[in-house]
């Protein structure tokens, strides 16, 4: 198997936490491949483990036991340092509550990653006007987060993810906060970004829109992986 | 960096209330520190201008060793030369020449001990108050040879008033023979110092010469500069010049170096001062920052989700800690001017308080110096960036699940 083919890879990934004292097993060896261009869903009821699961794989969290590649890069070979830059260049973060700068305008928000990259003013301003507008936000640049709908918020917090061009958007339950047409329309236009961009989309989710419009949904149970379904 | 700055300036407006409530305390430090400063220099500049201009002058000249044993005998070498010297020395603003002798002074009612002093009557009146004290009677008016001019105090011990008449005893020079007196009080004054208005009795110059005779020679000679920083007073060549000839030239400062301690006290006091203000200051912007963090945690670890570097973050926080620094600058400086300003032109009112000798007899006028707007600022917002460093580093470690856990 080419494993160039793959943007995730995890091998017998565990994690434990406490909570209030009693140690709770959040991930039990999960074995993952994601393909490049996928549009998966990681589902499962509350406490399955799915947003550990997340943070694993986004090197947010570090493993008590087991291996995570992303982009064939061995997170637990590195440093703070090239974690850090390493998900500034190569993952877009989706939240469920946009977590949006609010003292930023629109368009500063979305070209904050843009700056710790060190991209060049033109070069920002354009890419900022373009996914402005491949998110339907278009002449919004100015606003600050607090004047916009939850709708717009969110699109904006995946133009944030989006516009400096990861090989992965991981999107933690990004329509729980929102009705089912917006939701309905941010994700025929996440899944139009996925086909166009060719970028891999991860969420972790209990919305059924989102199950049914991902091509693979992965169940998870107690921390481990009950199901992994891939539509046609 | 910009960003960084433009995030930490926007960030502290978040909680208006609690940056303006941190704002006004920071800068209600500032404030006083101003303040402070600016009466405690009033306070020097108007101790050492009643130190100088009540009697001392800014320098005096004696024989070597007459200030440790104040004998009769020892009277200024080359008097003559000196004076010659002092009035074509084009340093010199004023001079004038006294003795001293110790005696005993009898009215009809009692009999004290006392200090002579022999004054030039025109001369004294540029160096000295006591013309400006002068409570009763005058300042050495017309040509009677045997006025004298005594405290209050000493007037109450005595039990005379102006026009009563007093002698007095003193012993001569090389002879010790006793030189008896009798003298007019011509003028009682009021100097607010127990040292003058209890024990000390001025004649004229010529006449003390005589009675101690002395020919024309004088035991000091205290003079008054035209122009000088009186700061560096001491580094003048003036005093080495002088010094010679068996005799000593001494600043002010030499002569009354309980002065100097106590400008040490003060700049001590300023000190304490301003450590504890700013102890206060740090409890402030620490505890002003922690809930500044702790309300946002989430907000850091999505910042550091997104590639928000360890370091960025630290500086994020210092910055947003300078941000606050210089609002509340702005405060204090404005804050420091006002209060200063008011009293510079009210004054306070310290009269007849003595410290170290002196009895501070005018109004008390804070200065404001631009030293004052300078460094305590700098001062504020160095510290307070520097205080920005503790929560800096609690912020930049937080793992950011876990800073993303803690808020939820």
């Amino acid at each position: 198997m080419n494993q160039n083919e793959f943007v995730i890879i995890t091998d017998s990934l565990k994690k434990n936490y406490k909570e209030n004292g009693i140690e709770v097993k959040a991930v039990r060896g999960v074995n993952l491949k994601i393909k490049k261009r996928e549009f998966s869903a990681i589902v499962g009821p509350s406490g399955s483990g799915k947003t550990t699961l997340l943070n694993l794989i986004s090197g947010l969290d570090i493993p008590d036991d087991g291996k995570i590649w992303l982009n064939n890069k061995l997170l637990s070979e590195m440093s703070g340092k090239e974690l850090s830059d390493f998900r500034r260049d190569h993952i877009g973060f989706i939240f469920q509550a946009y977590n949006l700068i609010p003292v930023l305008t629109v368009k500063e928000n979305i070209e904050y990653i843009m700056l710790l990259q060190g991209v060049e003013k033109k070069e920002r301003h354009k890419k900022v006007l373009n996914i402005l507008r491949e998110v339907g936000l278009e002449g919004m640049e100015t606003r600050v987060p607090t004047k916009l709908s939850g709708g717009q918020q969110q699109r904006v917090a995946i133009a944030r993810a989006m516009v400096s061009n990861p090989s992965l958007i991981l999107a933690d339950e990004p329509t729980a906060n929102l009705d089912s047409k917006t939701s309905g329309e941010l994700l025929n236009m996440m899944r139009r970004l996925n086909e166009t961009t060719g970028m891999t989309f991860l969420f972790s989710t209990h919305d059924k829109m989102i199950m049914e419009k991902a091509r693979r949904v992965i169940t998870l149970k107690d921390g481990l992986i009950e199901k992994d379904e891939i539509k046609d | 960096m910009k960003l960084l700055l433009k995030l930490a300036w926007r960030n502290i407006f978040r909680n208006k209330r609690r940056t303006i409530i941190a704002g006004i305390a920071i800068g209600i430090g500032l404030t006083s520190l101003i303040y402070v400063d600016a009466l405690f220099v009033g306070m020097k500049v108007s101790i050492i201008k009643e130190a100088t201009a009540s009697f001392l002058g800014q320098g005096q000249i004696h024989r070597d060793g007459y200030r440790e044993t104040q004998e009769v005998d020892k009277t200024i070498n080359d008097i003559d030369k000196l004076v010659n010297k002092l009035k074509n020395d084009n340093r010199i603003d004023k001079f004038t020449l006294r003795t001293f002798s110790l005696g005993m002074v009898n009215s009809p009612s009692n009999v004290r001990p006392m200090m002579l002093v022999g004054i030039d009557s025109e001369e004294e009146k540029y160096l000295s108050r006591i013309d400006d004290a002068i409570l009763k009677g005058s300042f050495f008016k017309g040509n009677n040879q045997r006025d004298i001019i005594i405290g209050k105090k000493f007037a109450e011990i005595l039990e005379v008033g102006v026009g009563d008449r007093i002698v007095i005893t003193v012993s001569q020079a090389k002879t010790e023979e006793f030189s008896q007196e009798m003298f007019k009080v011509s003028g009682i004054f009021y100097f607010n110092n127990p040292e003058f208005d209890k024990g000390i009795a001025f004649i004229r110059i010529n006449k003390a010469q005589k009675m101690l005779n002395i020919g024309n020679r004088a035991h000091e000679i205290a003079l008054k500069f035209k122009n000088i920083d009186k700061k560096n007073i001491d580094k003048l060549s003036f005093w080495k010049e002088y010094s010679q000839d068996g005799n000593e030239a001494l600043s002010w400062m030499k002569l009354l170096p309980q002065l100097k301690i106590v400008f040490e006290m003060t700049n001590l006091s300023i000190f304490i001062i301003g450590l504890i203000l700013f102890a206060v200051i740090a409890l402030v912007i620490i505890n002003s920052l922690f809930m500044s963090i702790f309300e946002r945690m989430f907000e850091f670890g999505v910042l550091k989700a997104v590639g928000t570097g360890a370091f960025n973050i630290a500086k994020l926080i210092i910055l947003e800690s300078s941000s606050l620094a210089i609002l509340s600058i702005g405060m204090g400086i404005i804050g420091g001017f006002i209060l200063t300003y008011i009293y510079s032109k009210t004054g306070i009112d310290y009269t007849g308080i003595e410290m170290m000798g002196v009895t501070i007899q005018n109004i008390l006028y804070p200065v404001i110096q631009i030293r004052q707007f300078i460094t305590y600022p700098i001062i504020v917002f160095f510290l307070t960036s520097i205080i920005g460093i503790y929560p800096a580093i609690y912020a930049a470690k937080m793992s950011p699940s876990e800073a993303m856990r803690k808020s939820l």
